[in-house]
């Protein structure tokens, strides 16, 4: 047994170790909660679970400061790209907490609203035992508590972070290219060509800082415009018209000019060709016409000029022949450089249009109100409306291409869309369900109402719609006086709104990643929920510092072009190691580019490594590899099928089937592929496998961009290759000593080929051709 | 590890990439069908009208209050268990209602009132798909079961229009034209024909270096979609050369009407069994103007399409492994607009046919106002009062069950989160 002094030490021994735990969790817990009640904005429990979960996804829909419920007390606002004002999330915590104390019966008003009690204007927005019910009602919990005792009294009650998952720096362990291969990466995608070797050597010196200044550079290239042009059309899809593209311009108003190239003179050629030519002309003319908005937008980059002319422009683009359809060729005749040039394109306004019975469209400058892309025929066109439709999708269009807001992406559940519909006189003006939406999207289609279904100016012979939300945009109805220029009117307001750098730099990042920006996680119970929040949360930092950098610049989209290119989403190459949590694999599952090279950008990168394009990528092979028409197949395919493994192969096979015979014809100093190499030199000594060698690491880095040392296992592989190849031929009983008719044969020569090396080096660059690094960007 | 098991396991690589891929998991997947002989079945097919079709002019007839202007409440047909519209009279080609059910009628299963809770398209097409309103990222049935069964096949979901998302397990494959399949099929060929590009062993070499690669890279560090991106472009090459066996089964002749083109192209795919499922469609359904005359011509196209499918099946010995599902994303409303048009209506039908379903039977129903009553999910019966109000999701829960894919990894990786005790109960039998 101890004595007395004995067990006061022992007790002091065991306890004290407790007591001082003790201390510091009471310590660490009054410094969380005072935190939490002084309105510290970083309440990473408020932030993680009741405001990711539930106040974002489900309550900020209504109620925000526009929202349908803007009339309760109970208002929220936008956290995400608010990253400037970090007090936001603490105004939604006090929001929430101050609804949590609000108590109907003996409940909390809070629970019973989402619930859809207490007549909630939003109906049951959270579902009995769900666990975003679950959440809240733990925070009401801990809120009234709070408000009861004092704060120690209070325990926490959420799970902030999976335990055994640490947060790390967002790019930690990540790898990003080398200055080298990101510059290989950009003048491919941006411009379809290989780096020069002068931009190499600025590169290397000046490392990353370079990169910036050359892409000026490449954005001066007429192949970047083309790029440019094709990546929006990937948008907007204006090229997809179904009919003859003459037919964009109204019958009405462009009656005697649309069809000019019928009445074209061809008494210059012989009456045998003037039926073709006059195919060619048309089929030019239609070509022209509908480049017209791409063209728009290439006129606007080109020249530095604020992309907000996308909507604003008080212009259109107009080449010689298709200026002739708007019947405006003479006016503009003197301002083009070549006017038998049908792709030379010009900025031009066209008068107020005038009807067949001789009616003038109502003109206060007597010009056509244009707004860039809002009142373009193609646009409009594209976008058809119908008696029913009322230029809604129009609106919904407008919303997604202008403010990057897609209404229907998660249309909101109606409790009984068809009672609703039998019920309500006019459901999109009454119907609570049907409001929500309908009151964003029905007056902006209002600002459409001088288009007729076909996107020609043709107002409704009734006059507008008297069921519909008035005319107007975000709240602000059209004044009548502005009637007339009412897509201007939009366009004046659409520019200014936040939105439209954002929805600029998020279009920017869908050219050159190839896919659309991270929307945010949608299930809540996902055990990597907060990854993936993370993952959007840090992706859409970027996209709003690119927007910052774009509206400094005075909405020049080279800004953003170059922010995004320089950014650690577009430069992360790989991982320095595994990343074994799955919370963080879910934080790293978009990083880097990875994209499948498109059926165009592949023409092109054929063409920069081998010097001509191959040419199938174009028509036969573009839709079966993934590619779009415009019109019905509007999505590119992100993943490779069976079908184009199959045009993978075919295209390593074909491609180098055509190049390595007619490499070696050349003479060694105009090779493209084997300038060091002749096909007499064969394994075997050491001088000649060093030549081999050498060899591989030049074609690896034409066609890959990998500059690999000699003994890099993937430049060993290929060895093994290139001597497996000549072994097994050398194994045949006999071989061809040339190359076969198709590689070779289908040009004005046969190569000789007694050791088989030509065939084995063709093996080598099909090799290659197949590889992800040569088929992803 | 063999050559067979590798392809398969990078097969297998193909499917799992909506989450991060480690090799470990790959090899955990659940094995399919052999490869040597292909998918065997069953195969699934889904007909899209897409635009909206009007059920009161094919399986759910009505005949009161001007719903229709062509027959009247004593014109509907009844063909065993199932009424409907009599539309022969109107059309000008294709396949009648009285036709298609005379000779389909024993096989089909009919639900009548799906509740779409919307009446856009966007969203209605995605719901009817994928059985999930307010998500982009699920993926449809026919990718979903393609997914499960066997995404090695070098065609596994094949997609001529329609809605079509993937939920990233499957990729999608578009092969508009038969020759172009001719051409794929024999893609180590000069110009697909005899004569190859490389000499037999050098082909054999590059495979086996590509292989080898592959396989060192399975150990290195690596950005998730740098991972998922090579084992898809590794699955898609090696996979692509089972398209050999699609040559036998190609037609001479292309067919000329959209649906026999389709046909043709997903039949001779079943049949080499490098595919499991296709999504079917034919447009221009939405009849917001003149909905009589746009209807009786779409109608009839479709269901003349869906015959030829199964007329061509029976020819290649498929016909009892096809399971067919006939859909459109939405209904069109009890009245007539000022356009002699009908807009979108948010209550909807959908017919099945196919091994494992019990045809010549009806479920669930509207009134006269064409809104839908409620199905108890238990019997089957209409109950406007212990009712449920059958939705995509319910459907899309018995359609994965159908499948035997409702406990698949993938399956539960895009849960539709039915309560027990709203699933539809022996639907099928």
């Amino acid at each position: 047994m101890c004595e007395p002094s004995q067990r006061v030490e022992s007790f002091w021994r065991l306890t004290l170790p407790w007591m001082i735990l003790s201390t510091i969790c009471v310590a660490w817990m009054c410094i969380w909660m005072s935190d939490t009640a002084r309105g510290d904005p970083h309440d990473p429990v408020f932030d993680a679970e009741v405001w990711a979960k539930i106040g974002e996804r489900t309550c900020l829909r209504c109620h925000n400061p526009q929202g349908e419920a803007r009339e309760t007390e109970f208002i929220l606002e936008k956290t995400v790209d608010r990253f400037d004002d970090p007090q936001i999330l603490t105004r939604n915590r006090d929001a929430f907490e101050s609804m949590a104390k609000k108590v109907h019966g003996d409940q909390s008003v809070l629970l019973q609203k989402v619930v859809g009690q207490l007549d909630h204007g939003g109906g049951q927005v959270l579902k009995p035992e769900s666990t975003g019910l679950k959440i809240l009602e733990r925070f009401v919990h801990q809120t009234m508590s709070r408000a009861i005792e004092p704060i120690l009294a209070v325990k926490p009650v959420f799970n902030v972070q999976n335990d055994a998952y640490k947060p790390i720096p967002f790019f930690h362990g990540v790898t990003m290219l080398s200055a080298s291969r990101l510059l290989r990466r950009v003048t491919l995608s941006l411009a379809g060509r290989l780096p020069s070797d002068e931009e190499l050597k600025r590169v290397e010196k000046e490392g990353l800082s370079a990169v910036d200044s050359i892409l000026d550079s490449i954005m001066q290239e007429e192949a970047f415009y083309e790029r440019l042009k094709e990546g929006f059309n990937d948008i907007f899809l204006t090229v997809g018209i179904e009919d003859n593209a003459e037919t964009l311009l109204s019958y009405d108003h462009f009656e005697k000019t649309r069809l000019w190239y019928q009445t074209h003179d061809f008494s210059n050629l012989p009456e045998a060709e003037r039926e073709r030519a006059g195919w060619k002309l048309a089929a030019v003319y239609r070509d022209a016409l509908l480049r017209e908005p791409l063209e728009l937008i290439a006129y606007i980059v080109r020249n530095d000029r604020p992309f907000s002319e996308l909507a604003t422009a008080d212009y259109i683009m107009v080449s010689p022949y298709t200026a002739r359809g708007y019947g405006i060729y003479d006016e503009v005749k003197g301002q083009f450089k070549n006017s038998e040039d049908p792709f030379e394109f010009i900025p031009a306004r066209l008068h107020a249009l005038q009807a067949r019975d001789g009616k003038v469209q109502e003109s206060k400058t007597g010009l056509y109100p244009h707004s860039g892309f809002l009142s373009m025929f193609h646009y409009l066109r594209r976008y058809p409306s119908t008696e029913t439709n009322r230029n809604r999708l129009r609106a919904r269009m407008f919303y997604q291409h202008f403010l990057g807001v897609d209404i229907m992406q998660l249309a909101p559940r109606s409790s009984d869309a068809a009672a609703v519909a039998a019920k309500f006189e006019i459901p999109t003006m009454q119907a609570a369900d049907c409001v929500v939406c309908h009151k964003t999207l029905d007056p902006v289609a209002g600002l459409f109402q001088d288009f007729n279904f076909q996107g020609e100016l043709g107002p409704r012979k009734e006059g507008w719609y008297k069921d519909m939300f008035p005319s107007g945009f975000e709240g602000e109805e059209l004044p009548e006086d502005q009637r007339w220029r009412a897509t201007q009117w939009l366009a004046e307001r659409t520019v200014k709104d936040p939105r439209f750098p954002i929805a600029m730099v998020e279009h920017v990042y869908f050219i050159l990643v190839g896919r659309k920006v991270l929307q945010p996680p949608e299930d809540i119970d996902d055990p990597n929920f907060s990854g993936k929040r993370r993952a959007y949360l840090e992706q859409r930092r970027m996209i709003t510092a690119a927007a910052s950098r774009l509206k400094e610049s005075g909405l020049n989209l080279k800004e953003a072009f170059k922010a995004i290119v320089s950014s650690d989403f577009y430069r992360a190459d790989g991982v320095a190691s595994v990343a074994e949590h799955p919370e963080r694999q879910a934080e790293l599952d978009d990083v880097g580019v990875v994209r499948l090279v498109t059926p165009e950008q592949m023409e092109r990168k054929l063409s920069a490594i081998f010097g001509k394009p191959w040419g199938r990528f174009q028509e036969e092979y573009k839709i079966l590899y993934g590619g779009i028409d415009s019109i019905t197949v509007t999505e590119r395919n992100a993943d490779p099928s069976g079908a184009m493994g199959a045009i993978q192969r075919i295209m390593a096979n074909d491609v180098a089937c055509l190049n390595v015979g007619l490499d070696f014809h050349r003479p060694a100093a105009e090779r493209i592929l084997f300038p060091g190499i002749e096909p007499s030199v064969v394994p075997g000594d050491e001088s000649s496998d060093q030549k081999i060698l050498e060899t591989i690491v030049g074609l690896q880095e034409k066609i890959l961009g990998h500059r690999h040392r000699v003994d890099h296992p993937e430049v060993e592989r290929v060895f093994e290759l290139f001597c497996g190849i000549l072994g097994d031929a050398k194994a045949q009983p006999n071989y061809e000593p040339r190359e076969t008719y198709f590689c070779g044969g289908r040009e004005d020569f046969r190569v000789e080929d007694p050791h088989y090396t030509v065939r084995a080096w063709r093996g080598v660059v099909t090799y290659l051709l197949r590889q992800h690094e040569f088929l992803y960007e | 590890m063999s050559r067979r098991t590798f392809l398969k396991r990078c097969g297998l690589a193909g499917l799992g990439f909506a989450a991060p891929i480690h090799w470990q998991s790959v090899l955990s997947a659940p094995q399919t069908s052999s490869e040597t002989a292909g998918y065997p079945g069953p195969y699934y097919v889904v007909f899209n009208a897409s635009g909206g079709w009007d059920t009161t002019y094919l399986m759910d007839p009505k005949g009161v209050d001007g719903i229709n202007r062509l027959y009247q409440q004593g014109d509907i047909l009844t063909v065993g268990n199932h009424r409907i519209a009599p539309i022969a009279k109107h059309i000008e080609s294709g396949m009648s209602n009285e036709d298609f059910f005379a000779k389909y009628g024993p096989e089909l299963r009919v639900i009548h009132g799906l509740d779409l809770s919307v009446n856009n398209h966007t969203p209605c097409a995605r719901y009817m798909a994928t059985g999930k309103l307010d998500s982009l990222a699920y993926p449809t049935f026919p990718a979903l079961v393609a997914a499960c069964h066997g995404a090695q096949a070098p065609l596994a979901f094949l997609t001529f229009g329609n809605y079509s998302a993937t939920g990233n397990l499957v990729p999608m494959s578009r092969v508009p034209y038969l020759q172009s399949l001719r051409l794929l099929a024999r893609a180590d060929s000069v110009e697909g024909g005899t004569h190859a590009y490389q000499d037999a062993f050098v082909a054999d070499r590059i495979e086996r270096a590509l292989e080898e690669q592959f396989q060192s890279r399975i150990s290195n560090a690596r950005l998730p979609r740098v991972e998922r991106s090579q084992s898809m472009l590794y699955a898609a090459q090696a996979n692509s050369k089972a398209l050999e066996r699609v040559v036998p089964f190609l037609p001479k002749e292309p067919s000329k009407e959209r649906l026999p083109q389709q046909n043709d192209i997903a039949l001779a795919a079943f049949k080499a069994g490098v595919c499991i499922s296709a999504n079917l469609s034919i447009g221009q359904f939405d009849s917001h103007n003149n909905n009589d005359k746009d209807q009786m011509k779409l109608i009839p196209e479709l269901l003349a399409g869906i015959d030829d499918l199964l007329r061509k099946a029976e020819q290649l010995q498929i016909r009892d492994k096809l399971v067919v599902i006939i859909q459109s994303e939405m209904g069109r409303t009890p009245t007539y607009n000022n356009g002699n048009g009908k807009d979108h209506w948010s209550i909807n039908s959908i017919m099945f046919l196919g091994p494992g379903i019990a045809g010549n039977r009806v479920l669930g129903g509207t009134d006269e106002k064409q809104q839908l009553i409620p199905v108890n999910a238990q019997t089957l019966e209409c109950d406007k009062v212990e009712g449920i109000r059958i939705r995509p999701e319910h459907i899309h829960q018995a359609l994965r069950e159908l499948a035997n894919v409702q406990d698949h990894p993938f399956s539960q990786r895009f849960p539709l989160e039915v309560p027990a005790k709203e699933k539809l109960q022996r639907l099928w039998s």
